[in-house]
């Protein structure tokens, strides 16, 4: 299925061959080979009419005669890019620690399994090993799939990853309740095996295709350090909120309270059935 | 004990000045918005000499002055100033104001120098005229098209630091060789006020 | 000791939320973060700063009466915020008022200069102003209601961490020092209002 967007180079560029069409499994990769004219495509805009009304990013990559590169992403909110004259390596990583960061803060899914840990975790230790864990645990998978070692299916990872954030709820109760189990003794377990799932999710986020071997180590770590900081920006947030509450001595009515740990449970539980839902009845 | 109480608030300091590089870095490449006018307001008065040395030895000052001058004189003074740079904006004519400006740098300078002990009233109250003069000349000049609010918070701000480096400065004086150097450095604010009144007057 | 380590952390994510403000500015021409109205209206909360300035004031001063006066603050103010917010919604269009603004600067940044004693009745009735007042402001002009109901959403949420953030930091603050630091900025925060009164009797 091919979505509804158009590359549209400046006017005055002539195709030097017949552009090359690839359709991949999650994308869709065109290439032209251009002659851009005396003056170059510095300062001209590549615009993709119809990128607006999808929910899709486009990898632009463009390289020069003389071997200079220019990399970066496009997103609905502003559908064409301008070409500056030169791009330092810095600019490159700087578009995807963007892209991580966007991935991160879209992704309500990861942000509510990383909500989940928190409110499970007892102290800081704990804390520190948990996030550590899921952290390292998300790397590892995030580069083998991105690297092409591996692949995991999108519809059963979707509802494995709604699975592990559903698995939480009934911990996060039983923790209130002062009982104790192996994901509330040991979190950093759980947050590393439910981490290399969530690994393979920010990989689908990754839009790499097309990107030369070369440079995908640095997009690859450009993109995991945007995650990391979206992931620590939020959970510092959360930590420094709930701070600031007890130190202006909030009480809050038990249903608020228990608000965040049934809010995990139940948006998990609606997820899975929603993505099994998807899975076993086909995308329509 | 004293240190460790200390800390967070120089914590918060050295982060504050953190912020602001982080700020300046940010902002470094040209771009048009609104953005720049807290630049040029926070630039202006560190880019007048005689202002920074007047700002810094209230700063001395205060510290020489301690408790209670040395919070009353950076509460009061940014309030001072702006109203000197609100008469400025409304029209009110000041006259004299480049003398007034070298004269300040001469008399704080000469305050901090002689380590001049009046009660504290007067000397908010000396402080309080020179700031209407510094409002006056400064808080008046933006640049057509930017924005009156970054401008004017960039211009109070970067007073403040002002007065804040001078109050850094002046946590020498619990030493006796602290004593004597900001007593130097009072000497230089008086030299280099004197050179800027010899500038106006020529 | 343990308490004195605790106590930091509302500093480091205040002076980080900090941060963060003052390095937005550098794109405050970009409308949308094309990251769905929730995300555009928490970032136009934070790229405002005649929003963010009276609302920090008021957190400050609320959080020097202390931690009573704070809660009422992060309860009332948001609350208010999205009720105006909501009523300019489906407002005609309106120029906010410069006067308006370096009034709300002088008044709550003179209020925290003199550390003054608000009653909590006074600091509820600012908050609510400012709130509606401010909240209406940003109601208008924001388009459709479905989408702009979302982008407010944000924006109130931005608010409420803001004034959590804020007042809180202020609480902890036991040291003389401290609490002086945060009245210079109270002064600050008057002076830029007066230079702001000062522009708009100029430009009339």
């Amino acid at each position: 299925m091919r979505l509804p967007i158009v590359l549209k180079l400046p006017d005055d560029v002539k195709n030097l061959r017949e552009p090359s069409v690839q359709e991949l499994a999650d994308s869709f990769l065109e290439r032209r080979w251009i002659d851009a004219g005396p003056n170059g495509l510095a300062g001209k805009r590549i615009e993709f009419p119809g990128l607006q009304g999808t929910i899709t990013d486009v990898l632009v990559r463009v390289e020069m005669l003389d071997g200079r590169s220019w990399t970066t992403i496009v997103h609905p909110s502003q559908p064409w890019v301008e070409i500056t004259a030169a791009q330092t390596r810095l600019e490159v990583m700087g578009t995807f620690i963007v892209q991580g960061i966007r991935h991160i803060l879209f992704g309500a899914d990861h942000m509510l399994f990383v909500l989940g840990l928190l409110l499970i975790v007892k102290d800081r230790w704990m804390l520190l090993k948990t996030i550590t864990a899921f952290t390292v645990a998300h790397s590892i998978t995030l580069a083998i799939a991105t690297l092409g070692y591996a692949e995991a299916p999108v519809l059963p990872l979707n509802a494995a990853i709604a699975l592990s954030i559903l698995f939480l709820g009934p911990e996060i109760v039983r923790s209130w309740r002062g009982e104790t189990s192996f994901t509330i003794r040991h979190p950093w377990v759980v947050a590393f095996a439910f981490g290399l799932l969530h690994g393979f999710g920010f990989a689908s986020a990754l839009t790499s295709a097309g990107l030369p071997k070369a440079e995908l180590p640095v997009a690859l770590l450009s993109f995991n350090v945007g995650v990391e900081i979206g992931q620590l920006s939020f959970v510092a947030l959360i930590l420094s909120l709930e701070r600031a509450f007890r130190i202006l001595e909030v009480h809050w009515p038990r249903w608020a309270e228990a608000l965040p740990g049934y809010t995990v449970g139940s948006l998990g539980a609606f997820w899975t059935v929603q993505r099994l839902a998807i899975m076993f009845g086909g995308a329509r | 004990m004293n240190t460790t109480r200390h800390n967070p608030l120089i914590q918060a300091m050295a982060l504050a000045v953190f912020v602001f590089l982080c700020a300046q870095t940010a902002l470094a490449h040209p771009q048009k918005g609104e953005a720049v006018g807290f630049l040029t307001g926070f630039r202006h008065p560190i880019s007048g000499l005689d202002h920074v040395l007047a700002m810094v030895a209230v700063g001395l000052w205060g510290a020489q002055l301690g408790s209670p001058a040395i919070w009353v004189l950076p509460v009061a003074f940014p309030m001072v100033m702006a109203a000197g740079g609100m008469l400025g904006l409304m029209g009110v004519p000041l006259p004299g104001i480049e003398y007034g400006i070298a004269l300040s740098a001469i008399l704080l300078g000469a305050a901090v120098m002689f380590e001049v002990r009046p009660p504290l009233g007067v000397a908010a109250a000396l402080v309080g005229f020179f700031a209407i003069f510094h409002g006056h000349a400064h808080g008046t000049e933006l640049p057509p098209g930017q924005s009156a609010l970054l401008y004017s918070m960039g211009f109070v701000i970067a007073t403040g630091c002002l007065h804040a480096l001078g109050i850094g400065i002046g946590t020498v004086h619990r030493w006796a060789w602290g004593q004597k150097l900001l007593r130097v450095a009072g000497g230089l604010v008086v030299v280099g006020g004197t050179f800027f009144m010899w500038k106006a007057v020529a | 000791m343990k308490g004195a380590t605790q106590s930091r952390l509302p500093l480091y994510a205040f002076v980080v939320f900090t941060c963060v403000m003052c390095v937005f500015p550098a794109e405050a021409h970009l409308n949308s973060t094309g990251m769905g109205p929730f995300y555009d209206g928490l970032i136009h909360f934070l790229m405002s700063p005649e929003d963010i300035v009276p609302v920090l004031a008021l957190a400050l001063l609320a959080g020097l009466r202390g931690a009573r006066y704070g809660r009422r603050a992060l309860f009332t103010l948001p609350v208010a915020w999205l009720l105006g917010g909501l009523a300019g919604l489906s407002a005609m269009t309106a120029k906010p008022h410069p006067f308006i603004a370096a009034a709300w600067f002088l008044l709550l940044g003179g209020l925290l200069a003199a550390d003054a004693k608000v009653s909590l009745r006074v600091t509820t009735a600012l908050a609510a102003l400012l709130g509606l007042y401010h909240g209406y402001l940003n109601g208008i002009g924001m388009g459709q209601f479905d989408t702009a109901a979302v982008a407010l959403l944000g924006l109130v949420f931005a608010v409420f961490i803001l004034i959590a953030l804020a007042a809180a930091f202020v609480v902890r603050l036991r040291t003389h020092w401290a609490r002086i630091a945060v009245r210079v900025a109270g002064s600050w925060i008057a002076a830029s209002g007066l230079l702001m009164l000062g522009w708009a009797v100029r430009t009339r």
